[in-house]
């Protein structure tokens, strides 16, 4: 598989704060990456290092093949960004502002044009001072949608969206998704991560802590199951790869780890169990298992 | 059933207003500092110009001369208004400085207002004061108070400073006049806030207000006496306080139409906000474009776009300026028969005796200072652009760094030098025409253009602060600000001839007064494009924020 974007030990710092600090990133083309991690964590400097707008002062940096800092024009062509913050000009009304935007880029696929702005309803004839932030934020999404790009770089693309929105958004990155358009979405909304992205990295005061496929990382981490048994329930502690082991009278819950779970179902099966509920591991877990061991 | 109108207690009037004390301490605490300078600047204006009379008009046949020659030229009359008695010190100040203090106290009302309603309006600010104990009208009527208060204050500080200029009543009609024209704006500002949604459109209505009321001014003074146009002096309100006529047997009656017009305008903007919507104007917003002009595309179209306003703007007051001064030259020839402003001329005008030569000199090097006020102000967007985090939006796309920076450069280095020259041109085509010497006027353009390296080296300055230290960027705005007073006060009070010296305009050949030097022009020039150069490559390899 080819690669769109790849650093390696990128390093950055404003004056004595540390932004990232050693980040190790991969992501195949084709790919709808997700870079999950809280505020503060260097996702939007690892955006700007990537559209070359911030120059990273350690690592290598190479995206679809070029370097962004001094080749940033020519790669521009073939990506489109989205910031969470997203201000515009004033006194443009909306529909100039995706039209300045697109042309700058290269040409604007009129058609498609229409169609997004269909589909978010947005306004174009207002002026951007009148936006309230999650029009604003359409104007930023139809700008890059509606462009015929390899590369959406997406930075918390979806705040201020409302959920009828949110979901538009969703469908239309599915269908880049189809046309082989890779995309990274930096976000610390997990449920959205979990729905759109195949890969994800995490990243942590700077360096990424873990990544890989979700159903990778789901393999690292652990199921919850919850039983209810006639009887006594059986010796699991003994197990290993058994955590938070609490039994409540005939009620037993546990944490358990992928490679646990054979071992798991045998015991249980020589028990009668009432009823089983087991939970498979969310992102959230996940994200929280990095974030509360400091 | 009970429908919801029985449910609501009957409102009174009073709870409309309620909370107007925590109000007014509010917009007095956020702008203090606006009203105290604005004030202070104002009222300093008076007394300076009663304290130079007897430097400008002397005691004497030469004194009684210069003024009947100021009374009867048309320009100096649409320019200051109209002139009653220019041998009384008080009367004279009125003249000279009256009308101008009590139109810049209008757009200082203006702005007062429009700040601490329609501003706050919009950026949601107020939303938070709403719904708290505050009623619908509370914010409009702290901030009428403040205004009229410190619209008052300038009264009281000019009558108070006057005083000792007999008689005292003069004094007291004077700054009454001026603080009351300011009142009226007051008005003007709050009807204004309540017909847009936007502070800046409120603020060109406003200011569009005041504008007109100073051009009926300076078309009915500027007209003769007996001409029809003469008579509409009395609808201009900034023309008022000159009416009143202070020193010269006040016409206290005249003071009643600004006490009017402003009441009548307050009760209207009071009105117009029971009318409206919190947030929304009278007049809706307009919707614009939905596709962009072919011309909006790229950098450059959109720094055109930003800027053309700006440009028209300058353009239109620089060539106004310029044929109103122009049209004084005839005059100043005459003034230079006094020799102490003959003396002053000299110093001006590049220490030239024909006081022709003097007056392009003096004329050209005012014009250049202002145009160097655009030209840094044309290059600043670059760096408002960068601050509000909309050049990452273009930079995003296919743009390289040199070219969106020279969007922004190319237009600062242009403009400015085409609108010195033309600025050149049209201070000589009025005396060019009546004298029938065409060929003056691209004489002076050309000597305005000598000294357009010094407006590239400002420029270039802050093309290098842009590059490499953005947070200097005042730097160039000092560079201005001093070539501001060593160009436009400076030899006329008197500063060392070294300190003076000190502008990028100082080397540069002062034509038609001093000999064309090429040296000079070349070397200024070679300095700007070194400059540029270097802040062109720090702008392509610095952090963008």
């Amino acid at each position: 598989m080819s690669v769109a974007i790849r650093t390696r030990g990128l390093r950055k710092s404003f004056g004595s704060s540390v932004a990232l600090d050693g980040l190790d990133l991969d992501i195949g083309t084709g790919e709808v990456h997700g870079l999950l991690g809280p505020n503060g964590s260097g996702k939007s400097t690892t955006i700007r290092v990537l559209l070359g707008l911030l120059h990273a002062d350690e690592g290598q940096v190479a995206l679809l093949g070029g370097d962004p800092w001094s080749q940033a024009p020519e790669l521009h062509r073939r990506l489109a960004y989205v910031p969470g913050d997203v201000s515009l000009w004033p006194n443009l009304t909306g529909g100039e502002v995706i039209d300045l935007l697109g042309r700058a880029r290269g040409a604007v696929d009129g058609h498609r044009r229409e169609e997004l702005i269909a589909r978010f309803d947005l306004d174009p004839t207002k002026k951007c001072r009148s936006y309230s932030k999650g029009n604003r934020q359409k104007v930023a999404l139809i700008c890059a949608l509606a462009s015929d790009v390899e590369l959406l770089l997406l930075d918390e693309p979806t705040s201020g969206l409302d959920p009828l929105m949110e979901r538009v958004f969703t469908e239309v990155i599915r269908d880049g998704r189809a046309n082989g358009r890779t995309v990274l979405l930096a976000s610390h909304i997990l449920s959205e991560v979990e729905t759109l992205c195949d890969h994800v990295s995490i990243i942590k005061a700077g360096r990424c802590v873990e990544a890989g496929t979700l159903t990778e990382l789901r393999h690292l981490t652990r199921t919850r199951l919850i039983v209810e048994v006639d009887g006594p329930p059986p010796a699991l502690h003994n197990l290993p790869g058994i955590h938070d082991l609490t039994i409540d009278g005939e009620r037993l819950s546990c944490q358990i780890d992928s490679a646990a779970l054979p071992a798991v179902l045998r015991s249980l099966s020589e028990v009668h169990v009432r009823s089983l509920v087991s939970a498979p591991p969310t992102l959230e877990e996940l994200f929280l298992r990095h974030y509360q061991r400091s | 059933m009970t429908n919801a109108a029985e449910l609501t207690a009957r409102p009174s009037r009073a709870s409309t207003v309620v909370g107007v004390r925590p109000a007014l301490a509010l917009a007095l605490r956020n702008s203090r500092w606006f009203w105290l300078v604005w004030v202070l600047l104002l009222w300093a204006v008076i007394p300076t110009t009663a304290a130079a009379y007897r430097t400008t008009i002397p005691d004497d046949a030469a004194g009684a001369l210069e003024a009947a020659a100021l009374a009867g030229n048309a320009t100096m009359r649409a320019i200051l208004g109209p002139p009653y008695d220019l041998l009384h010190v008080g009367s004279f100040t009125m003249f000279r400085v009256g009308s101008f203090v009590a139109t810049l106290a209008a757009i200082m009302a203006v702005l007062g207002v429009i700040r601490a309603t329609r501003a706050e309006e919009e950026t949601g600010r107020a939303e938070l004061l709403r719904a708290g104990v505050s009623g619908r009208h509370t914010q409009l009527l702290a901030a009428t108070i403040l205004g009229l208060s410190c619209c008052g204050a300038l009264a009281l500080l000019i009558a108070a400073s006057m005083a000792p200029t007999s008689p005292a009543a003069g004094a007291l009609c004077m700054g009454l006049g001026i603080g009351l024209t300011g009142a009226v704006f007051v008005g003007f500002g709050a009807v204004a806030a309540q017909l847009t949604a936007s502070a800046r459109t409120a603020r060109s209505l406003a200011l569009g207000a005041v504008g007109v009321a100073y051009l009926l001014r300076a078309v009915a003074d500027g007209s003769p006496n007996a001409s029809a146009l003469h008579g509409l002096q009395w609808v201009s309100p900034v023309e008022w306080a000159a009416l009143a006529r202070p020193y010269v047997g006040e016409r206290w009656w005249v003071l009643l139409l600004p006490v009017v017009l402003t009441l009548a305008l307050l009760a209207a903007a009071f009105g117009l906000e029971s009318r409206r919507d919190y947030g929304a104007g009278i007049r809706p917003a307009r919707p614009g474009p939905a596709v962009a002009a072919p011309g909006l595309s790229g950098a450059g179209g959109l720094a055109w776009r930003l800027q053309r306003g700006n440009v028209t703007t300058w353009g239109i007051g620089v060539a106004i300026y310029s044929l109103a001064v122009g049209s004084l030259v005839d005059f100043f020839e005459t003034a230079a028969q006094n020799p102490a402003l003959a003396e002053r001329f000299r110093r001006m005008g590049g220490g030239s005796s024909d006081p022709r030569k003097a007056f392009y000199v003096a004329m050209l090097g005012i014009a250049v200072v202002g145009v160097a006020v655009f030209a840094v102000q044309l290059l600043d967007r670059l760096h408002r652009e960068e601050d509000s985090g909309r050049s990452s939006a273009m930079l995003a796309t296919a743009t390289s760094r040199l070219h969106y920076a020279a969007s922004y450069l190319i237009p600062a280095l242009v403009m400015p030098t085409a609108l010195l020259a033309l600025a050149g041109a049209l201070t000589a085509l009025p005396s060019s025409l009546a004298g029938g010497k065409i060929a003056q006027v691209a004489q002076i353009a050309g000597a305005a253009i000598a000294l357009a390296p010094g407006l590239w080296v400002i420029v270039g300055v802050a093309m290098v602060l842009h590059g490499w230290a953005p947070r200097l960027l005042i730097i160039p705005w000092i560079v201005v600000g001093w070539s501001m007073v060593a160009n436009w006060v400076g030899p006329v009070i008197g500063l060392p001839e070294a300190l003076l010296k000190f502008t990028p305009f100082a080397a540069l050949p002062h034509l038609p007064a001093e000999q064309m030097s090429f040296t000079a022009v070349l070397v200024e020039t070679a300095i700007a494009v070194g400059l540029v150069a270097v802040g062109l490559t720090g702008y392509r390899r610095r952090n963008l924020g």
